[in-house]
């Protein structure tokens, strides 16, 4: 054997080792840190107004701040903050927050409009795309454990076109009585 | 694993000391004997066994069978007289608990099986334990309508293939399930998936694609077996899609076209079809004599909204024939021109010996339709023979969609769905599970809205109206119904008959069930736990022959989810 194989061995071991240890998200603290202020410690929020971004799906997150930043979904918070972030840096918060775990909120709904929730939502086949146990998968959202207010207000944009990042769900969601989708955030967030 | 391909080497040899065995109690005949696979090294999968895979009682070698895609299994030691009898033989539970779409693939005593998110299991096919399971490292991005399924593998030489939701097809090592080669087939950012089973076929794996509801363009791709080599690509939606303005459908109805709106929205936005949807969700039939291939087409894109995909949107909801070494175009029949219902064609078409319209027998092509109708075709030009009684309630067809919703019967949930059909050649029948779901249609306009769900509108299931399904037996030779079973439950999944003068299907309730082939009468049923929604499958391993089906629910019609792959044989 050459007798420089181990030296080199030992070399990439500790490099490999340095980098695996390393902050992959080192360049972002300063932003994540600013979105803690209204999404909570980790994407966690504790503000029913904020929605939760721990364990939600990576590339629905990397869509939604794409669409901020590009003004597709409009909002005066989201737009300035990520208006000088690029793709990549995008990708990898969207990475970071999906890599957390989703909080509990240890919200229990009315059974009457738990019930009619999900009524309303198998008449709209939402588990065709959010699946039965409504934690999405990959651009589709996690809504099971989500803050009713905040699922009552999207869908309620979508419904108005206040939202109109996704034109299918909106559509969708026009077909809906405010009184349902009210009861189908009711129905998701008691998951 | 050593020990594991000793039992499959052996298998061969077992299966024939049982046959002496079990001939002299009188259970299998020697009819059958000459019907098993006696030839090949029992490791490798040759061209000749898929070629014989029709007259194969050992083994379960297609998604559908065969390459004609009867899914009729040749064997009879489970029939009329003795299914009563029929018992789980084992359980193999996976680790995904999602929608179960497979058909189980059998190889001399290895069965493959798949579950949502493209998970791969090997299976000792007579005890149902593990030999080896392959789970796909998924890409972070996918695009999928109605739920993350996998509908099974193919199979060829050493290699097993598998489509995957990220839209990649993977080659693996039989023995060991270790990956051989993988191409990415489409971008899924732009919503191509993979949950249709390939078809091996002479040294390619063919297989389509998903993405009728994200404005993709359809294809069916060929690819070398042992390289990935892309060989060719059959584009589902034509460069010149416009095709004749037809006003009719297949079946005669006029279907309110605005032939003078969608003209004028030709010129001002040319001809759609880059994002014109078209895709091929089941596997083709393979027409060895001819060299042909047959599938079908689904759905243009967006599926509600017509306005801005001016023209018949060719060949969106068309069966299609192909040449099998080049791709090249030789035919297609269109049901539905300009759909804007998605009553689209998904059910994978069969080839079968059928009478054309002067009594003489032909070679024919039947598909099964979302509109309810078992349309049967000539094999040579794609041209319709006719066309079934409609299976399903039919009520104001075509209506078309509005803002506020617009009742119209079947719902785009209707008919026949994905789930492939069976026919006895023998009775002249082929077998078919159907869906009725009342739903309204609604439009709404939307711009290409770059790879996100597109649909021009909604569909939604009406609260209140009762839903159900039914299992039916259509004479393809005249179109009528022979006979009808109603189920409690709208029915998707598949169905299969055997040489045994059965049928089986499951249903979303976890009843799987037998009929007689002939009258339609319930001979056995097993409560599985969970929806049986995957297409049954049969094979024979030592002179016992096992009917096998997935229980794992279905997504899209939200039936209870399992995780659980059954095998049944008779009790001894």
């Amino acid at each position: 054997m050459n007798a420089k194989i181990p030296f080199v061995l030992g070399f990439l071991f500790a490099f490999v080792t340095a980098t695996a240890n390393a902050d992959e998200y080192a360049a972002l603290r300063e932003t994540i840190e600013a979105c803690a202020g209204c999404h909570g410690e980790r994407g966690a929020s504790k503000e029913d107004a904020f929605p939760i971004l721990a364990g939600q799906e990576l590339y629905y997150l990397y869509v939604q701040m794409k669409d901020f930043k590009s003004g597709l979904r409009k909002n005066e918070i989201m737009q300035p903050v990520l208006a000088d972030l690029k793709k990549q840096d995008l990708f990898a918060l969207a990475k970071y927050f999906s890599e957390q775990k989703w909080p509990n909120i240890g919200f229990t709904g009315d059974p009457e409009r738990v019930l009619n929730g999900e009524r309303a939502a198998n008449a709209g086949q939402c588990v065709a795309c959010h699946l039965g146990s409504y934690t999405g998968n990959s651009r589709v959202p996690r809504l099971a454990g989500q803050y009713p207010n905040y699922l009552a207000k999207t869908m309620l944009d979508m419904k108005s076109k206040a939202r109109n990042n996704a034109t299918a769900i909106s559509a969708l969601l026009s077909t809906f009585s405010e009184s349902d989708i009210s009861d189908m955030a009711e129905y998701m967030g008691n998951m | 694993m050593r020990k594991s391909l000793l039992k499959r080497g052996s298998a061969l040899f077992a299966f024939l000391c049982g046959i002496g065995v079990i001939s002299s109690a009188g259970t299998v005949s020697a009819e059958e004997v000459k019907k098993a696979t006696l030839y090949g090294n029992m490791t490798v999968v040759t061209q000749d066994m898929l070629n014989r895979a029709g007259g194969d009682a050992n083994n379960f070698l297609h998604t559908n069978g065969n390459y004609s895609q009867t899914r009729y299994y040749p064997a009879s030691q489970i029939n009329t007289g003795n299914v009563k009898n029929l018992r789980p033989a084992w359980i193999f539970q996976t680790e995904v608990v999602e929608s179960q779409e497979t058909t189980p693939i059998v190889v001399n005593g290895v069965m493959y099986i798949t579950t949502s998110f493209s998970h791969v299991y090997a299976l000792d096919a007579a005890t149902g334990e593990q030999i080896w399971h392959y789970k796909h490292k998924m890409g972070p991005i996918t695009t999928y309508c109605c739920g993350p399924n996998n509908r099974g593998v193919a199979v060829s030489g050493d290699k097993v293939f598998l489509g995957t939701l990220d839209a990649k097809l993977v080659a693996l090592d039989a023995k060991s399930g270790k990956v051989v080669w993988e191409k990415q087939i489409a971008d899924p950012e732009k919503g191509y998936s993979e949950t249709m089973a390939p078809t091996a076929v002479n040294g390619k794996i063919l297989i389509g694609t998903n993405g009728g509801e994200y404005g993709v363009r359809g294809f069916v791709k060929a690819y070398d077996a042992e390289s990935g080599k892309l060989l060719w690509t059959f584009y589902t939606t034509a460069e010149n899609s416009v095709g004749v303005w037809a006003t009719h459908d297949a079946t005669g109805r006029d279907m309110l076209r605005d032939i003078k709106a969608e003209k004028a929205a030709l010129k001002k936005l040319g001809d759609p079809y880059k994002t014109l949807g078209g895709g091929v969700w089941q596997n083709p039939a393979v027409d060895l004599e001819t060299n042909r291939i047959y599938f079908v087409a689904g759905n243009p894109s967006p599926d509600l909204d017509g306005s801005v995909r001016p023209g018949d949107n060719l060949y969106t909801n068309s069966l299609i024939s192909v040449d099998l070494d080049t791709g090249k175009y030789i035919c297609h029949f269109q049901y539905i021109a300009h759909d804007v219902w998605d009553l689209d064609a998904v059910s994978p078409p069969i080839i079968t010996q059928v009478k054309d319209k002067n009594g003489k027998m032909v070679k024919g092509v039947l598909h099964g339709g979302k509109t309810g109708h078992v349309y049967v075709h000539r094999a040579d030009d794609c041209s319709l023979i006719r066309f079934s009684e409609a299976m399903v309630p039919q009520e104001d067809m075509w209506v078309l969609p509005t803002k506020d919703g617009q009742r119209m019967l079947p719902g785009a949930n209707g008919g026949v769905e994905w789930s492939p059909m069976t026919v006895d050649a023998g009775l002249g029948l082929v077998y078919v599970i159907n869906l009725h779901q009342p739903m309204t249609y609604h439009v709404e306009s939307t711009p290409y809205p770059g790879g996100k769900l597109w649909l021009g509108g909604a569909f939604k299931v009406i609260p209140g109206e009762e839903q159900w399904g039914n299992v039916s037996a259509v004479d393809y030779n005249t179109g009528k119904i022979r006979w009808k079973v109603k189920t409690q439950q709208p029915m998707i999944g598949g169905i299969m008959a055997t040489a045994g003068g059965l049928v089986f299907t499951g249903e979303g309730n976890g009843l799987f069930k037998a009929y007689d082939s002939k009258t339609g009468n319930l001979l056995w049923k097993f409560q599985a736990g969970a929806g049986v929604n995957a297409p049954p499958a049969s094979y024979t391993v030592d002179g016992k022959q096992y009917i096998v089906v997935g229980a794992g629910g279905n997504v899209q019609l939200n039936y209870k989810r399992g995780n659980n792959i059954i095998a049944f044989t008779l009790a001894d």
